[in-house]
């Protein structure tokens, strides 16, 4: 696995249809509940305007919708293999 | 039925031979529970649709064993809400079998559950359902080695299409069976000993995993018809547009579908029913009031069944055809995350969209719906907010009857007029209230196609609940009402009413009537106006009255047992003051510009 860090952004900030590693997050048990955890990988794929959520695909398996005051305190580092055969999500 | 939302008490806790229905929100659990006991218990495709339980009888070698639909869960090391509060209780309560089941097209988040269960040290079998969806999205699931892994029974199955119960049944009395003890202290093959064998997983996280990473296999498949269809209505363009137009289409199935099987039932209640307790009460009972109460123009058996039948159950039954349509596509929860933000704006968070859709139906599910919100602040903001401003489809149904007659702006002005209120006290609520409301945060599901099979049991359910709820209430609300004007106390009370009703609200003082049936249900603040011959101001100041006057008594009763008999009383008054207060004052502005 070939993981180009890329610093470390806020998940609200995070570029669309990329694929990014969860560095930190809040303390919200419904987070860790839904399988958002440190090293879970998402990709954006959607955000709101007006304040509105992120729309997040987990894993390659679910999707999450995430609200903009926990987004922007989800860390996030982009994991750059997506387009590789070898993405582990993919 | 009783056995709908029944409370949590101790003796359901240590009640003996119980099988548990446990899972992550939103995988079947409640289908499974219909098709293995029998007794309908409500499903949707959104997370929570059950927050508190159901419970059924089900039969094993002979004997009976409670299974209990346990509301759904993520995680039982940390409760995020009240629903999963109950889960956890029951886990912990010592049952004969639990009947996990798991999501075959997210197993690894499901597996988290599957595995955290091992701790309670209960026989597991484990359910793999919506293996249709699964392989829809090219996911292959190798059962086999997913039951090595796990220790314990797998079954694969489509709840909707009911496979896979036959062998879960088995299972279950394999289970029940070899529970009893072990000839042996310790052998391979029975339950019991598996059970005590049972290890934990320290991280159940890492675990999941590296199973899933040995048993789910990801094909190619093109993405399908549904899952791109899922995906367009959750993005902001086309979603929001995709929105707007299946709610029109919804308004549209519930105004012009209600007026068209109105008519038949009009027929029917006019020339087969109120004609047949005519013929029949006048062969032995005199001439008189006595008479007149029963089958009078006004009579109990007659305008009971008009009202609830003719008026008020096409519209009901319109607004479910629609709703349960929707709820179990997964159509809600795309909703609440397309308007979150304007939501959020208000205080609120998406989720509690869902919760405000279900109130267009009846309050009281709305409110016990709020149980799956994660904050006392957001379940409050919410309850109050429906009770106040959003009418259920019963009152509904009569608004429409009443404004029928006025011109067309009536309903929809009635309409902004209730969103405007929603938004209002929504806002006042959650500035006055203490705590906070959590960001949004939801799971968006799969788009399915409802089941006809479970669409068609769900929305009898729906009608047989309403009509026994209404029915019975209607036609003692209107013998009290009749007693109450054929004793004169009526009058006496409309008298002292007078200067509200009249003199504030510029309503007929017969108008009273509406407010004291108004109590019992919400309906019955409306039907009433039907027979005054109202000008169109006094209709609609009588319809928005109406409209924020008291929640009914079932929702009262519901408010005081989810919160305090305290917030049940405080809410109450204040609908009563703000619905008088407003009310006159639409319409001294409307005498004013000369309406």
């Amino acid at each position: 696995m070939t993981t180009k860090s890329a610093g470390v952004i806020n998940l609200y900030a995070a570029k669309k249809e990329s694929v990014f590693e969860i560095a930190s997050l809040p303390g919200i048990g419904l987070l860790e509940n839904l399988g958002l955890r440190v090293g879970t990988k998402v990709i954006v794929k959607g955000r709101y305007a007006f304040g509105g959520p992120v729309l997040l695909k987990v894993e390659n398996a679910f999707m999450v919708a995430v609200g903009k005051d926990i987004a922007t305190q989800i860390a996030v580092k982009e994991v750059a293999c997506y387009e590789s055969p070898q993405c582990p999500i993919k | 039925m009783s056995h709908h939302n029944a409370q949590l008490n101790d003796k359901i806790l240590n009640a003996p031979n119980k099988i548990l229905l446990m899972g992550n929100p939103n995988v079947g659990k409640s289908i499974f529970f219909t098709e293995l006991t029998g007794i309908h218990a409500m499903s949707s495709n959104y997370a929570g649709s059950t927050v508190s339980f159901a419970q059924g009888k089900i039969s094993l070698n002979g004997e009976e064993y409670t299974l209990i639909d346990v509301p759904g869960t993520y995680s039982l090391s940390e409760p995020t809400s009240e629903a999963e509060e109950i889960a956890v209780r029951f886990a912990k309560s010592g049952a004969a079998a639990i009947i996990c089941v798991l999501d075959a097209s997210n197993l690894e988040r499901n597996l988290h559950l599957a595995m955290d269960l091992r701790k309670y040290k209960t026989p597991l079998i484990y359910v793999l359902n919506l293996m249709d969806v699964a392989e829809r999205k090219g996911i292959v699931v190798n059962s086999k080695i997913l039951e090595k892994e796990l220790g314990a029974p797998v079954i694969e199955a489509v709840a909707t299409k009911k496979q896979g119960l036959d062998c879960i049944k088995g299972h279950l009395e394999n289970i029940v069976k070899n529970q009893t003890g072990c000839p042996a202290n310790h052998c391979d093959k029975c339950y019991k000993c598996h059970v005590n064998q049972m290890d934990e997983y320290g991280d159940t996280w890492r675990a999941s995993k590296e199973i899933c990473r040995k048993t789910c296999f990801k094909v190619d498949a093109k993405p399908s018809f549904l899952d791109k269809l899922g995906d367009a209505m959750v993005k902001p363009w086309p979603g929001v547009l995709l929105a707007l137009l299946v709610m029109a289409a919804a308004i549209g199935v519930i105004v012009f579908g209600g007026r068209g099987v109105r008519f038949p039932l009009l027929m029917l209640v006019n020339d087969v029913i109120a004609p047949f307790f005519r013929d029949f009460f006048t062969s032995f009972v005199p001439e008189g009031m006595f008479l007149n109460i029963l089958v009078g123009e006004f009579g109990i058996f007659v305008i009971a069944f008009e009202w609830i039948l003719a008026l008020i159950f096409p519209y009901v039954l319109m607004f479910y055809v629609a709703f349960t349509f929707l709820e179990d596509t997964g159509f809600l929860p795309r909703m609440g995350v397309l308007f979150d933000n304007v939501m959020r704006k208000m205080g609120m968070q998406g989720g509690s969209l869902i919760h405000m859709m279900m109130g267009y139906g009846c309050a009281v599910p709305a409110i016990i719906g709020t149980r799956s919100a994660t904050t006392r602040k957001e379940r409050l903001v919410i309850s109050a907010a429906i009770c106040f401003a959003i009418p259920c489809i019963s009152q509904l149904g009569a608004l429409m009857s009443l404004t029928a007659g006025y011109s067309w702006w009536m309903m929809p002005a009635l309409l902004l007029f209730s969103l405007v209120l929603f938004i209002v006290v929504a806002m006042i609520a959650s500035k006055f209230i203490k705590g906070k409301v959590d960001p949004l945060l939801i799971e968006v599901p799969n788009v399915l196609i409802p089941s006809p099979r479970a669409y068609g049991r769900k929305l009898l359910s729906r009608m047989r609940h309403f009509l026994k709820d209404a029915q019975g209430p209607m036609m003692i609300a209107i013998l009290f009402a009749a007693l109450l004007a054929e004793s004169g106390i009526l009058a006496v009370i409309a008298d002292a009413a007078q200067p509200i009703v009249s003199g504030w609200l510029g309503l007929p003082a017969e108008a009273v009537t509406a407010l004291i049936l108004g109590i019992v249900r919400r309906e019955m603040s409306v039907a009433p106006l039907l027979a005054l011959d109202l000008t169109s101001l006094q209709a609609f100041v009588g319809g928005a009255v109406a409209l924020m006057y008291i929640p009914c008594l079932s929702a009262f009763a519901i408010l005081a047992k989810e919160f305090k008999a305290k917030t049940a009383i405080i809410i109450t008054l204040s609908t009563v003051a703000v619905a008088i207060f407003i009310g006159g004052v639409i319409n001294h502005l409307g005498r004013l510009l000369g309406a």
